[in-house]
């Protein structure tokens, strides 16, 4: 535990230390600025829906999020294990699961003050006399922290299986694309297998079951059906927080199959 | 301190460590020493708990298992990977705090050890730089500092001199020895002058396999090669005569003849002990003229070179016998068994030694007809000889003196018999 705390400070500070952290930060948050302004001008004043698209309802949120954690994952993983810091780490008296734990929380936080943004334009268009709901408002970054975990395990995961920094952002951006569109084209496939089976038991038992699971799986939808509309919901938060359990439970693994390998 | 039964580590189908057993006592600073790519970071990592071992009887350091009780070991031991590991982007100081906490270290103690282990390695004045604007050797003490922070029972030091200037090599040997007094070192280089300065103690793998253990001493002892005397002198026109002459000297293994240099001839006497002495007397007996005569030891160069190109255990074993590398002709005679007779056998020089000869002849272009030679006997050669294993007070049969060393052609006449069948 207290490994973990020494990790994820010195790892914090790492990310704001090195220009990647603010390079990150400023394309980010000028993104999320510039489309908060124009969809504030386009939805004619609409506060409650530009707040709630830059933080979950939008195209761009999730397009950030899937960008963001294989950069962060990279610059964790493959570059300190290039530079041999991983060694050091590795071989500090702290385990291994305190150092990935460390480094998610770290990316974890970044990722969660990036989209602090949002709740402070909240406070501004309050200043300006609008009356955002703050409750789906903070219900949504809450929700976007969470959701920036989740990716960030997963990111973390893949940028694991490689040490070349490239191939490493390369293939946590992959896992985290294939995450996030996975179950939408999915169904999408199940549809249509619904439609080629139709009759079978395989297309009666085994596809609407394929078809819950991948629903289950499904971000996006547990996002939009919680956070977006300001329900502070334990079975989300269980559901956000458990994916992330495993995942960096399988970067340990691979971390220590890593050294075995040698 | 440090245990290790048969420790073998595999990269697939490569051995990079191969059953390695060694112990490192408590206080201990020993060398590991052997060619890139013999084993040594392999082993270290192993040590460190960064690589796990394919398999091992006993792999503990500082009394703990490595594999078992991983972290325990970590907390007791300071590890300086060859590549020197830092976060650039932090102060000398950060980097070390961040060390210390991890180490469980606070507040007054941190603050007073960062100064103590910043003293030591002469960084006091450049705590507040960034670890990536400083150089390579100042990176490398900073390696020092961190490693050296928590006051570890263990160092393991992956090759701490590469990539300085000589004289930061020096500061850091210096540094290692003193560490020493303090701590079980175990440190890694392939170079030899290194390992022989920093410790008192080799290891030296080679190929994955602890080919040596010991001090200098007991590795020179191991391969035979105890050193020599070298003798530079005026030996008369037949060197080879001369030659054998010295090898027939009590305690004397055999002798090799050197170049020659001008009037002079070089040997290299090789025996038990340091056999000045028994030379200088038979120079004294025999009239040459002594320009040279000094006891060589054999260094750890050579030991090492032959150690690794052997490569073998095998090969050890029976390094003792085998004459090492050397490019002069060095004709080799066997010393006679205990309590034979010293009557001296002159070598023929065509017949006794095949390859030698040809060079031998152009260096005496005339052999010198022998003179008639008797026996002589020479009391106690060296009372004070330390390794001799033989009866000191024991009368030394020797040939006598050959021909004077500066020879005037025709006077003394050439026999018919000489070269053929002496005495």
């Amino acid at each position: 535990m207290r490994g973990t705390l020494v990790i994820y400070r010195r790892e914090l500070a790492g990310l704001f230390l090195a220009p990647l952290g603010w390079v990150l930060l400023f394309l980010a948050l000028f993104a999320n600025g510039l489309f908060v302004y124009l969809l504030l001008d386009a939805t004619r004043g609409d506060v409650g829906t530009v707040l709630r698209s830059a933080l979950g309802g939008g195209t761009l949120f999730w397009a950030l999020l899937v960008f963001l954690p294989p950069l962060l994952a990279m610059r964790m993983m493959a570059e300190e294990s290039r530079t041999g810091t991983l060694e050091y780490l590795l071989t500090a008296p702290v385990s291994d699961g305190a150092v990935v734990v460390g480094k998610w929380l770290a990316a974890t936080t970044f990722l969660g003050l990036l989209w602090g943004a949002v709740p402070v334009y909240g406070v501004l268009f309050q200043l300006q006399g609008a009356s955002p709901d703050w409750g789906a408002v903070l219900a949504s970054w809450l929700g976007a922290v969470l959701a920036s975990g989740l990716f960030m395990s997963l990111g973390l995961l893949a940028a694991t299986l490689s040490a070349t920094p490239l191939l490493a952002a390369f293939l946590a951006f992959v896992a985290c694309l294939g995450w996030l569109l996975l179950p939408t084209f999915g169904g999408q496939l199940l549809t249509a297998a619904t439609g080629l089976l139709q009759g079978t038991s395989l297309a009666e038992v085994a596809l609407p079951f394929l078809r819950s699971s991948l629903e289950g799986m499904d971000v996006l939808r547990h996002f939009h059906y919680s956070w977006r509309i300001g329900v502070l919901d334990t079975a989300e938060v269980a559901f956000f927080l458990s994916w992330p359990v495993l995942f960096l439970f399988i970067t340990v693994r691979l971390l220590e199959a890593r050294r075995w390998r040698g | 301190m440090i245990d290790v039964q048969n420790l073998t580590r595999r990269y697939g189908r490569h051995v990079a460590v191969d059953g390695v057993s060694f112990q490192v006592a408590q206080g201990e600073v020993v060398g590991l020493l052997g060619p890139n790519g013999a084993g040594k970071t392999t082993t270290m990592r192993i040590l460190a708990g960064y690589l796990p071992a394919t398999s091992a009887e006993v792999l503990e350091v500082a009394g703990h298992d490595v594999l078992r009780a991983s972290l325990e070991v970590r907390k007791r031991i300071g590890y300086l990977p060859e590549a020197v590991p830092l976060y650039r982007e932090l102060r000398v100081e950060e980097m070390l705090r961040f060390h210390g906490r991890l180490h469980g270290m606070d507040g007054a103690r941190l603050r007073s050890r960062m100064g103590e282990v910043l003293e030591r390695v002469g960084l006091t004045d450049r705590a507040r730089q960034l670890v990536g604007n400083l150089s390579r050797g100042l990176r490398q003490r900073v390696g020092l500092a961190v490693a050296l922070l928590p006051g570890p029972e263990v160092l393991i030091l992956d090759e701490p001199t590469s990539g300085l200037d000589p004289l930061q090599r020096r500061e850091v040997r210096d540094l290692v020895r003193e560490l020493g007094a303090e701590h079980t070192v175990l440190v890694s280089s392939h170079i030899l002058a290194e390992v022989e300065a920093m410790c008192p103690r080799v290891l030296v793998l080679t190929g994955g396999r602890l080919v040596a253990d010991g001090s200098r001493e007991e590795l020179e002892a191991r391969l035979g090669g105890r050193g020599a005397v070298r003798v530079e002198a005026v030996v008369g026109p037949d060197p080879e005569a001369a030659r054998a002459l010295m090898a027939s000297l009590p305690g004397v293994e055999r002798v090799e003849l050197g170049e020659r240099l001008g009037i002079h001839y070089t040997f290299r006497v090789h025996g038990e002990g340091d056999l000045r002495e028994d030379v200088g007397a038979l120079a004294a007996t025999q009239g040459w003229a002594l320009r040279e005569l000094s006891f060589q030891s054999r260094s750890l160069e050579e030991l090492f070179a032959h150690l690794v190109a052997g490569g073998d255990a095998q090969e050890l074993e029976a390094a003792g016998a085998a004459s090492p590398s050397g490019a002069a002709p060095a004709a080799e005679v066997q010393p006679d068994p205990a309590g034979a007779s010293l009557t001296l056998e002159l070598p023929q020089a065509p017949a006794s030694s095949a390859g030698a000869p040809s060079e031998r002849a152009s260096a005496a272009p005339s052999p010198a007809p022998q003179p008639a030679t008797g026996k002589r006997v020479i009391y106690s050669l060296n009372p004070f000889d330390r390794g001799a294993q033989r009866d000191l007070g024991a009368p030394v049969e020797v040939e006598d003196a050959p021909a004077p060393a500066i020879d005037e052609a025709g006077l003394t006449p050439p026999r018919p018999d000489a070269g053929e069948e002496p005495a």
